[in-house]
């Protein structure tokens, strides 16, 4: 684990690149990890609440498809 | 015997409150004299009959006072059955028996009054009634209003249940009938222009070019949502279950839309954006679920228009399955040509189709052709793995799952749940963190382009985290960055973004921001 690197950095940044056609400045994707941390944290946790409330054990993929819309949503600039 | 031993002050108090009971205290008092006697005998200022305790000759009068109270309460349990219901009978008949009696009073005085022969005539309202009847009675021609309530007490009540009733239905649904019509299509426009500003005119569903995918599923979301509105509920409730139960249906086609839909439907139901967010999800799962093509490729095509009829296109060749959804969409153009201006390319499309008609679905066919051809190139290409293209013609990586998987393993552990992800939840978490990004770079580019940069800046990623909210003065990014960055048991990776050449550009982006703004 220790030696594990969290992200791919290059592989964030040709992601943004790609969808944004600009180019990433050297440390804007350690931000945009960040922000993508902070994205699926919040998608994890909303589905998890969803699979609790659908009575569900664990996270499925019904309960992440309905929260979804709503994360997107949230993280819409 | 005991009762001697009560204080002089007190007694009688007592009596009065119990004067009932004082009978039976014979009894009582022989059973419990030898209690109390010795009891007494022990404190012969404090016991009453009872063994209660008795306020002593140097209580103040508040004291005794809720000695008082106290016994009378104790002599009120004790009191037999039918003397307290007795006593409990009259503090609770009191009001009713001034009623009765006024009652009685009355009812020698007031006679009935025959109605018929004024009401059916008149046929109208309580008050033109009583003046016709006024005007009926040579004696009261001159009679005050004042008589008239006296006289006509036992009338008012008839009267009104004839007439009124009847006429505030009418009214009632005269009122309602218009609200609910009225109602939507105001609220619509309101809604709108609410929540109109809340978005650049070009991230709007139609007008905003993220998406490629999205467009179609805005399109169909529209679709969705401007059908839900004109029948209702129905459309989307009872696909909905079927949806869910398979779990086959497409992840590319199902979660593209939601973000958009929910757009739409704000704008477009006004209040009923409520169910309508969830409806047209469900929706999406049915017609998209039926395109097993998207699954091949939830990648964005390079040209937004021909993304848009492809998708269409798919939707056209499933749609032996849906023969409803022609319909769906002539209501669409018909009642929402309002909203079609503002939504732009995908509204333009859809105009064509308003005025094809019938021969939309044929042009279509032709398209599909065309633009099948053209998918099937993009899929070829697409189909190496992990490859994607982005609306800018850009191939792309996808993030490796396995770091997605970490993540959401992490977080669902920090959130108390079990850190067990199913692979259904996996895709569709990994579809997710697709759309989001592509999001996310639009925004950034956008962001960029704005501040006259052809590079995505720091500054541009705080901005959008500002405007997320996920930055606020209580949390900056270093707080999050030292929660999340370095929690992610990696101690490297948090080396890794030099800390404080961050901080520079922070503090720069935070004077670009301002005077950007």
């Amino acid at each position: 684990m220790p030696g594990q690197k969290l992200y791919p950095r290059a592989t964030v940044k040709k992601i943004v690149k790609a969808h944004s056609n600009c180019n990433v400045s050297k440390n804007a994707d350690v931000l945009i990890f960040l922000d993508y941390m902070l994205f699926m944290q919040n998608l994890v946790k909303e589905a998890g609440i969803e699979a609790k409330q659908g009575g569900e054990r664990g996270i499925t993929a019904r309960s992440v498809k309905k929260v979804t819309a709503n994360a997107l949503a949230k993280f819409k600039g | 015997m005991a009762r001697e031993s009560r204080p002089l002050d007190a007694t009688p108090n007592r009596r009065a409150s119990t004067a009932e009971p004082a009978v039976f205290t014979g009894r009582r008092s022989i059973l419990q004299t030898p209690g109390s006697q010795a009891r007494g005998a022990q404190r012969p200022l404090g016991l009453s009959a009872s063994g209660r305790k008795v306020a002593p000759p140097t209580a103040t009068p508040h004291a005794r006072a809720a000695f008082r109270t106290i016994d009378s309460r104790r002599a009120a349990i004790f009191t037999p059955h039918r003397a307290r219901r007795r006593s409990v009978r009259e503090a609770r008949d009191s009001p009713r028996d001034f009623l009765l009696s006024l009652g009685k009073v009355l009812a020698k005085t007031t006679e009935p009054i025959q109605t018929s022969s004024s009401s059916p005539g008149d046929g109208s309202r309580g008050s033109a009634s009583r003046r016709g009847d006024d005007d009926d009675d040579p004696e009261t021609t001159l009679g005050p209003m004042g008589m008239d309530y006296d006289d006509e007490d036992e009338e008012l009540p008839k009267r009104p249940r004839l007439s009124l009733p009847i006429d505030e239905d009418e009214d009632d649904s005269d009122d309602l009938m218009p609200h609910r019509s009225v109602v939507i299509d105001d609220e619509n426009f309101t809604m709108q222009s609410i929540e109109m500003p809340r978005r650049a005119f070009s991230e709007q569903p139609g007008g905003r070019l993220s998406m490629n995918s999205t467009r179609m599923s805005d399109f169909f979301n529209t679709n969705d949502m401007l059908h839900s509105g004109d029948v209702g509920n129905e459309t989307g409730f009872f696909p909905t279950i079927n949806m869910i139960d398979e779990e086959n249906f497409s992840m590319g086609a199902d979660l593209a839309s939601p973000e958009r839909l929910e757009d739409a439907g704000r704008r477009d139901t006004g209040q009923e954006s409520d169910f309508g967010i969830q409806v047209p999800v469900d929706l999406d799962e049915n017609t998209f679920m039926i395109a097993p093509q998207v699954q091949d490729s939830p990648d964005r095509y390079p040209l937004e228009e021909e993304d848009g009829e492809k998708e269409e296109e798919e939707e056209e060749e499933n749609e032996p399955v849906y023969e409803d959804y022609a319909p769906l969409v002539d209501q669409r153009s018909d009642s929402y040509d309002g909203d079609l201006g503002e939504l732009g390319d995908i509204l333009d499309l859809e105009d064509e189709e308003a005025a094809d008609g019938g021969t939309r679905q044929f042009d279509e066919e032709t398209r599909t052709d065309i633009l099948t051809a053209k998918r099937a190139e993009h899929r070829s290409s697409s189909k190496k793995k992990g490859v994607n293209i982005s609306k800018h013609g850009i191939e792309y990586p996808s993030l490796p799952p396995a770091v997605v998987k970490r993540l959401a393993q992490n977080f669902a552990k920090m959130s108390g749940a079990k850190g067990k992800i199913t692979p259904d939840a996996m895709t569709a978490i990994m579809q997710a963190s697709e759309w989001y990004f592509e999001q996310l770079g639009e925004d950034l580019g956008a962001y960029a382009k704005h501040a006259g940069r052809k590079t995505i800046d720091e500054s541009d990623v705080l901005t959008l985290m500002k405007r997320q909210r996920q930055i606020n003065p209580q949390t900056t990014p270093f707080a999050l960055a030292q929660r999340y960055l370095p929690r992610e048991l990696l101690q490297d990776l948090r080396m890794a973004p030099p800390a404080p050449s961050r901080k520079r550009k922070k503090a720069a982006a935070g004077a670009e921001d301002e005077a950007g703004t």
